[in-house]
């Protein structure tokens, strides 16, 4: 706050209005006269983005420092004088002077540093000069290739992710992850240890030299969806403001030649698909509702049809990726009239097709439920019968789940109940055991929950519930 | 109309709090809030004040001030009120006053 006489009083002092855990998603948004909704943390993420390009991904640290100083230099001067009528420029300077200071002070201790300070200067006599849409969505895409690196571990990408470019705090991504926010911070230091030693060339490449990089943005982007897909979190809000980052981040992906593959249009295919479905998934408590008890009428027509753009998009070049395979399965389901007139057959066949691209027993055993919808109970169990469980598969709910149903649908009751009791003992969220209780007490189930990211398959994925 | 003006001073060391930018969004929106309420009782808002400043006496300049940190005058503003009641009242529903540690004094400002 330092040097900005017209900062308000103490405003920057408080942490959290609420006292709630996470006040991110409180009503008060809508009122934020004159701002759009989540406008602070999207300028985080943009502004995280062009400085970094700007001076180097080595100094990434100093660059979040700078920007979070000139959104808390925006909160109080903003209250006290109104908005100003370019607010992003307003941001971009004041973060951009920070910065130069900064990398000056540093740059006293440390040699390295004067270029980038002074290469900072060269533009600072116009900090404002104008930015491109292109070149803010080209900048955000490089931060993502950035936070992508193979080089970085795998646990600290998301999470890389989800504070460079969603804008949240290390306790927010804990909420959001289930993790301890310790467990954040650890994950954020293996990143940012590896970031320091970016070398200077890096930051002069092509985006296009990164596009080595795709395959691990599409799983991160994948995570990033189902963290919000099948969280255990069971607020709706927090819910689909993970799932529609995800969708914002992919979308800018197709707008690029670095991103705009088939495979990257399939994975949007499947957000929108979906993404339409999630708000009918849930109940009103934060419980999961199964896809035959789902009001149909709530699903989102709009997010519908974009799934099915994309989907057709996807459908253009000769490859078909597993994103193919489970956006086509979504796509089945959402265009499903009725539970009942599914076409299970068709979905039978794009689990066998998946399970061929990316071979998981959980691949074959949701074919398995496919096929018990399509054929009958005993059919599905004969296909289960032919897997050989590895071990985790064994210990695992939803596989003892799945054989529970299905043996109780054949009316094999004392199976039935020992695997799903079995289940319940090893689900891992309250709705999801909830979930398995309805399914003790009632005739009525049918299909599993997805596999969850917990899964030992390492990959999460979104099944077809 | 409130005629009574109040200066209110903020004591206190600034807190080394770091709200994240969500957080931010949602305490502009409670001030904006505050503020669109008790537009009739804010005269200035007044301004944080940098930790460090000048002492003067008859016997020169020292850099100052030399009170302890928690009863260090961080930042200040002057609203109108009818009486002590009203003035509280404003400084109270402010944002900020939910924290812990928050400290604010009022003075009544004597009419000339």
């Amino acid at each position: 706050m330092r040097g900005n006489p017209g900062d308000g009083v103490r405003l920057t002092d408080i942490p959290n209005l609420s006292g709630s855990s996470d006040p991110s998603t409180g009503p008060q948004d809508s009122f934020a006269a004159g701002l759009v909704d989540h406008f602070f943390r999207r300028e985080y993420g943009r502004l995280v983005a062009i400085l970094t390009h700007k001076v180097g991904v080595r100094h990434i640290d100093l660059v979040e420092d700078a920007v979070q100083t000139a959104l808390m230099t925006a909160l109080t001067s903003w209250v006290a004088k109104g908005i100003p009528e370019d607010p992003g420029a307003w941001l971009y300077r004041v973060a951009h002077n920070h910065l130069i200071g900064a990398l000056r002070n540093n740059a006293g201790r440390l040699r390295i540093l004067e270029a980038a300070a002074n290469e900072l200067t060269v533009a600072a006599d116009n900090p404002d000069s104008p930015r491109f849409d292109d070149e803010v969505r080209d900048d955000l895409l490089r931060m993502l290739f950035v936070c992508c690196d193979e080089a970085i571990p795998r646990d600290s990408r998301l999470v890389l992710a989800l504070k460079t470019l969603c804008g949240f705090s290390t306790a927010e991504i804990a909420l959001r992850l289930f993790l301890s926010e310790a467990n954040v911070l650890k994950r954020l230091g293996r990143a940012r240890a590896h970031l320091r030693e970016v070398t200077p060339d890096f930051d002069s490449l092509p985006l296009q030299a990164l596009q080595s990089r795709l395959a691990s943005v599409h799983v991160v982007l994948y995570l990033l969806f189902n963290e919000g897909y099948l969280s255990a979190q069971s607020d709706r809000t927090i819910r689909r403001e993970m799932c529609d980052e995800a969708i914002r981040l992919t979308t800018l992906l197709t707008e690029h030649p670095v991103g705009a593959t088939p495979e990257t249009f399939a994975l949007l295919a499947l957000m929108h698909f979906h993404g339409a479905r999630l708000m009918a998934r849930l109940d009103g408590m934060g419980g999961l509702l199964l896809l035959e008890e789902q009001d149909r009428s709530l699903w989102n027509q709009d997010q519908m049809r974009l799934g099915a753009e994309w989907l057709q998009k996807a459908a253009s070049g000769e490859t078909f990726t597993r994103f193919h395979a489970e956006a086509g399965i979504a796509a089945e389901h959402a265009f499903a009239p009725s539970f009942a007139q599914t076409r299970w057959e068709e979905i039978a066949d794009l689990y066998a097709m998946l399970d061929r691209i990316a071979p998981s027993p959980l691949n074959a055993m949701n074919r398995a439920v496919a096929i018990a919808e399509w054929q009958g109970p005993e059919a599905g169990l004969a296909l289960l019968k032919a897997i050989e469980p590895p071990p985790w598969l064994l210990g695992y709910y939803l596989w003892d789940a799945v054989l529970g149903e299905l043996h109780r649908r054949a009316g094999h009751n004392e199976e039935a109940r020992r695997y799903i009791e079995r289940a319940l003992a090893s689900a891992p969220t309250d709705a999801e055991r909830d979930l398995l209780r309805r399914r003790l007490a009632s005739l009525e189930f049918a299909l599993i929950p997805p596999g969850r990211r917990d899964s030992p398959d390492k990959v999460p994925r979104i099944a077809s519930e | 109309m409130s005629t009574q003006k109040y200066l209110c001073m903020y004591r206190g060391a600034p807190s080394q709090n770091k709200p994240s930018p969500a957080q931010m969004q949602e305490m502009f929106a409670a001030f904006n809030g505050w503020k669109e309420k008790f537009k009739a009782n804010i005269l200035d808002m007044g301004s944080k004040l940098k930790p460090s400043g000048k002492v003067l006496t008859a016997s020169g300049v020292t850099d100052g001030p030399f009170a302890e940190a928690k009863e260090i005058v961080a930042g200040f503003m002057i609203i109108a009120a009818d009486d002590y009641e009203g003035a509280v009242a404003v400084v109270k529903a402010m944002p900020g006053m939910q924290m812990p540690g928050a400290c604010v004094e009022i003075r009544e400002m004597a009419s000339v």
